[in-house]
């Protein structure tokens, strides 16, 4: 889409029969072409409407007010009140306006009519459609049990299909990708260690810190607005930053010192901090005394971890390891390793996170200012409903804390993900729940609703994927693009964007607990619904009438907001946020009450949990495999405009960057003869390809790895600008190593070798 | 209006383009046309490396030199900005070639640069770009405060930078647009002190001469039209006569 204002005028004969043809994707998309050019001056205060929102571009979930003039949202802000915001918005919201008029959007609910996997359908009315996908969910309900499909959902609809609807079904095999395949292991050491799940907001106290140590945490990069903003006036405080990654990214950029670490090699490192701060009495001794149960275990543990022992494995000099160590020693409590985001690397990567929360406790900082902070989430009552037949275990990374789970509770139906045999605990993993498509093992899952996950996109081992695709016996899709997946639907549902649409309050657990409201700025484009109508029409059809007794989403809000005193008025009136106290350090909880509800009560540094389970309670360090001969590792991260595999097509954002490159060290590039700009293809130990892809040959990443911003390389999709641009990590990442303790899909541990294009 | 001015500080850039996009939605630019953009300089060898994010955006000088050329009045100067009138605007192109940071470019056959958010401003909002800087490394105020607050934060970053320091103090009488380097600007890709173009040869020279040719094609084409025109009827006379 191309087009311009300027070229309509002057080639307008010529175009007529485009602009017929432009005329049928509506009058919106009309209106956003038209007035292309540069809008100066801004319209008038009383021309514009301004409703309430909270993004959906990435799952931060930042406060919104959405501008509308005519009928036509025009541009999106930060909302001012809102704690995640406070009024500032990264360029992927900004970007939120060509996402609603992207011209390449879901418009009719399709049913197929040829092979899988082919895009051949057929347009239906909604009606058609909802009655033949309820009629297929409940074929196989009645038949094999409602455990025997399972539902994928992502983004902040992932309520209605991930929270809600599957439950009230009965299917205990709920995934979001938000769990195996990103913040599993974290949130399982949190819980074994504090008792407490870190939860979607990392309770970094940026405010207050001296001294930050990250470690493979790629803020700048991962545009998390909040983040950004407070990392960046820390650094202006002047705080100190050390970075720790393979490759010298945006925060290392601003670092005062970047450890280039060899990948995989993270928990040596932090074994060896630990040592320092042990060996030479630079810990928190009162705070341990106070909080904790377990040290003295540790102290015996880590003591033939030396600097001296880590400097070979990890190639950083035993100095340096021990000077940061003393350095973050002096600056106590105002110091903090953040636990970061998507830390499923290498498999090991509950110990991992162990060890980052127990240096972090040796430093006094977990409940103290400068440190981690503890946070908290507003209560409200849910809609009344009759129990759920399963209880909630899909987690994510939106929960406010994810529970440690016994795998079975009697009289429900087991999950089929393997808990309890592949791996100890957790929420479901995702990635788990495709083998039982194939292998009918532990029990066959036949159906499968996916709700805004890109299975190609954010599940390892594509093969794998297409191969139970083929097997499964329907497929439900809902979705707002024409992902490549949607080909392997057998119905798709088209929704609205999150600009179009109620949904699910946001209950926020921060610092400052609070809620957040969405409410449509402009009617659904026609023929979209959202995702809660999808949801409760599905339902009504599924004999599920008795958890959607609400008759509009306004009188559901209405409901539970009256739990807490409030109403969607009142909530508008307020600025579409509401916010509560928090109690975020360890002085806000009073005598025998303890913010670490551990079955001690107290910060468990040696785990009995994990012992009594046959793991290492205390962490280890396990040796990575190693690239072969020829091969680097494939590393992979964000791009500050992109998020996941969902933002590749949005006009706005696919203009600034259209495609990823390979970053290769330069000098490495240089021996192999290749040089910026280069055409290659990436090609991984199992011999799969991908798509061609240019060269950023730079001194910025080891000789030992190469790295992709991950989401691109769209193939089979009808995602105009996105198809063809730029390599998937995602395919090339073929195997993965499940962490025994979490489940979670350890996704570094796959090697590229580079094939020059000619 | 006093003179206003903006302020990048490039030691808090993350590099995120979030002004990117805001500037981009706000003024509801074209397909393709970004008034805003950002670029990574990274220098030294694995692993002494340094980096920043370098704008490459108008920065609105004082002595304009797309102003002193822009034959029709489209580029002007206000309240210390460039500001453009789009539909005078005859995609001459001059400014392109002018200016010393080669930041206008033309789209759609139309000049296309940062005119400011005035509009805004004026009623006592901030830039698109401003207010969404999650970093908050962008500010807009009136010239003298934007420079105080950059001679304050650079005396703040001398000790992690040693070389910090403010650009657009002076360069073409005064940038509309003050940046805080933590580097010096060589290093970043900026030019030290660029160089206002001959524009004697411009202004006194090219210009009156190309409108002299302009006039001159003017009057030879009208030359050539009747010329033609006289033909044509005269073949379409003769034409009508055979078809008789």
């Amino acid at each position: 889409m191309k087009l311009t204002r300027r070229e309509f005028l002057r080639r307008g004969g010529a175009l007529a029969g485009m602009w017929t043809g432009l005329s049928q994707l509506g009058e919106p998309v009309l209106a956003f072409l038209r007035t292309r050019g540069a809008r100066w001056p801004w319209y008038r205060p009383d021309e514009v409407r301004i409703t309430y929102n909270y993004c959906d571009m990435c799952m931060w979930r930042c406060g919104m007010l959405v501008y509308t003039v005519n009928g036509r949202v025009v541009k999106v802000e930060g909302n001012p009140k809102d704690p995640k915001s406070r009024g500032r918005l990264c360029g992927r919201g900004q970007a939120a306006v060509a996402h609603l008029y992207d011209p390449d959007r879901l418009r009719k609910p399709l049913i197929r009519t040829g092979e899988r996997g082919t895009w051949s359908f057929r347009e239906a009315s909604w009606e058609e459609a909802l009655d033949r996908a309820a009629e297929a969910l409940a074929r196989l309900r009645d038949q094999y049990g409602p455990e025997s499909v399972a539902w994928f959902a992502h983004t902040t609809g992932d309520f209605w299909f991930g929270d809600y609807l599957p439950l009230a079904f009965g299917s205990p095999n709920v995934g979001k990708p938000a769990t195996g395949l990103c913040l599993t292991p974290r949130e399982v050491a949190a819980q074994l260690t504090f008792g407490r799940g870190v939860g979607g907001h990392e309770p970094v106290d940026w405010e207050n810190t001296r001294y930050i140590v990250l470690i493979g945490n790629h803020i700048g990069e991962n545009a998390h607005n909040t983040v950004m903003q407070d990392f960046a006036r820390a650094l202006a405080q002047g705080a100190k930053l050390v970075v720790v990654d393979p490759r010298y990214s945006t925060a290392a950029m601003k670092a005062h010192r970047w450890l280039p670490i060899k990948p995989g090699t993270d928990t040596a490192l932090l074994l060896a901090w630990m040592n320092v701060l042990i060996t030479e009495g630079l810990y928190d001794r009162e705070y341990i005394e106070k909080y904790t149960v377990g040290f003295e275990r540790l102290a015996e543990h880590i003591r033939p971890f030396t600097p001296e022992w880590a400097a070979p494995i990890t190639e950083i000099p035993a100095e340096v390891i021990r000077e940061v160590a003393r350095e973050m020693a002096a600056h106590r409590p105002q110091v903090v390793i953040p636990p970061g985001r998507h830390v499923v690397w290498y498999g090991n990567d509950t110990q991992r996170m162990r060890a980052l929360f127990i240096l972090n406790v040796l430093l006094g900082n977990v409940g103290r200012r400068g440190g981690l902070y503890l946070p908290r989430a507003p209560a409200l009552d849910p809609y009344p409903h009759p129990p759920f037949p399963v209880e909630v275990a899909a987690g994510g990374c939106g929960a406010a804390a994810v529970g440690i789970r016994i795998p079975d509770t009697p009289g429900h139906p087991p999950r089929a993900d393997g808990v309890g045999s592949k791996f100890a605990t957790g929420p479901v993993v995702i990635q788990e729940l495709i083998e039982p498509m194939i292998t009918g093992q532990p029990y066959p899952i036949r159906g499968l609703v996916v709700y805004g996950v890109n299975l190609f996109h954010s599940i390892p081992n594509v093969p794998r994927t297409i191969e139970a695709l083929k097997r499964l016996e329907f497929v439900l899709a809902i979705d707002v693009l024409p992902q490549e997946h949607l080909a392997w639907a057998d119905i798709v549902l088209p929704e609205a964007t999150f600009l179009e649409r109620y949904d699910e309050l946001w209950v926020a657990s921060h610092r400052i607990p609070y809620i957040a409201l969405r409410e449509p700025a402009v009617e659904p484009l026609p023929d979209t619904r959202p995702g809660w109508w999808i949801a409760r029409e599905l339902g009504l059809r599924l004999g599920l009438a008795d958890y959607f007794q609400w008759s509009s989403i306004e009188e559901y809000l209405n409901t539970r907001l009256m739990s807490v005193g409030l109403s969607l008025d009142r909530l508008r009136e307020a600025g579409g946020v509401f916010t509560w106290p928090g109690k975020p350090y360890l002085e806000d909880y009073g005598e025998g009450e303890t913010p670490f509800p551990t079955p001690s009560g107290k910060i468990e540094i040696y785990s009995e949990a994990l012992a009594r389970a046959g793991f290492d309670p205390l962490p280890v360090y396990e040796p990575v495999e190693e690239p072969p001969p020829g091969y680097f590792r494939l590393l992979y991260g964000r791009h500050p405009l992109h998020t996941f595999g969902k933002t590749q097509n949005n006009p706005w954002l696919a203009e600034v960057y259209p495609e990823n490159e390979v970053w290769v060290n330069d000098e490495a590039a240089a021996a192999l003869g290749l040089k910026n700009g280069d055409l290659v293809l990436l090609e991984n130990q199992d011999g799969v390809r991908s798509g061609p892809v240019r060269v950023r040959a730079t001194p910025r990443i080891r000789k030992d790895a190469v790295y992709l911003v991950h989401g691109f390389g769209h193939r089979g999709s009808r995602l105009s600008r996105a198809e063809g641009r730029g390599a998937s990590d995602n395919l090339l990442i073929t195997r993965y190593r499940l962490d025994p303790i979490s489940g979670g899909a350890g996704m570094r541990v796959n090697f590229v070798r580079l094939i020059q294009e000619v | 209006m006093a003179r206003l001015a903006m302020l990048i500080d490039l030691s808090r850039c993350l590099g995120c383009q979030a002004c990117v996009i805001a500037c981009k939605a706000g003024r509801e630019l074209a397909p393709g046309e970004r008034w805003v953009e950002i670029r990574e300089v990274v220098w030294g060898r694995f692993p002494e490396l340094q980096g920043a994010f370098v704008p490459h955006r108008c920065f609105h000088c004082a002595e304009a030199a797309c102003v002193q050329v822009c034959p029709t009045g489209a580029l002007y100067k206000r309240d210390g900005f460039t500001l453009v009138d789009f539909g005078r605007c005859s995609g001459c192109g001059y400014c392109v070639e002018v200016c010393p940071y080669q930041v206008p470019r033309l789209v759609d056959g139309r000049v296309s640069k940062c005119a400011s958010c005035l509009d805004l401003v004026q009623r006592g909002e901030e830039p698109w770009c401003v207010r969404t800087c999650p970093a908050g490394a962008l500010q807009c105020g009136t010239r003298e405060e934007i420079l105080a607050e950059a001679q304050a934060r650079v005396a703040a970053l001398k000790d992690r930078y040693p070389e910090a320091q403010i650009y657009g103090e002076t360069q073409m009488g005064g940038l509309g647009v003050i940046m805080v380097l933590p580097a010096p600007p060589e290093t970043l890709g900026l030019p030290a002190q660029p160089q206002i173009p001959p524009l004697a040869i411009w202004k006194g020279g090219v210009q009156p001469l190309s409108l002299g040719a302009l006039a001159l094609s003017a009057l030879t084409s009208g030359i050539a039209f009747f010329i033609a025109r006289r033909r044509h009827l005269e073949e379409k006379r003769n034409s009508q006569n055979h078809g008789e």
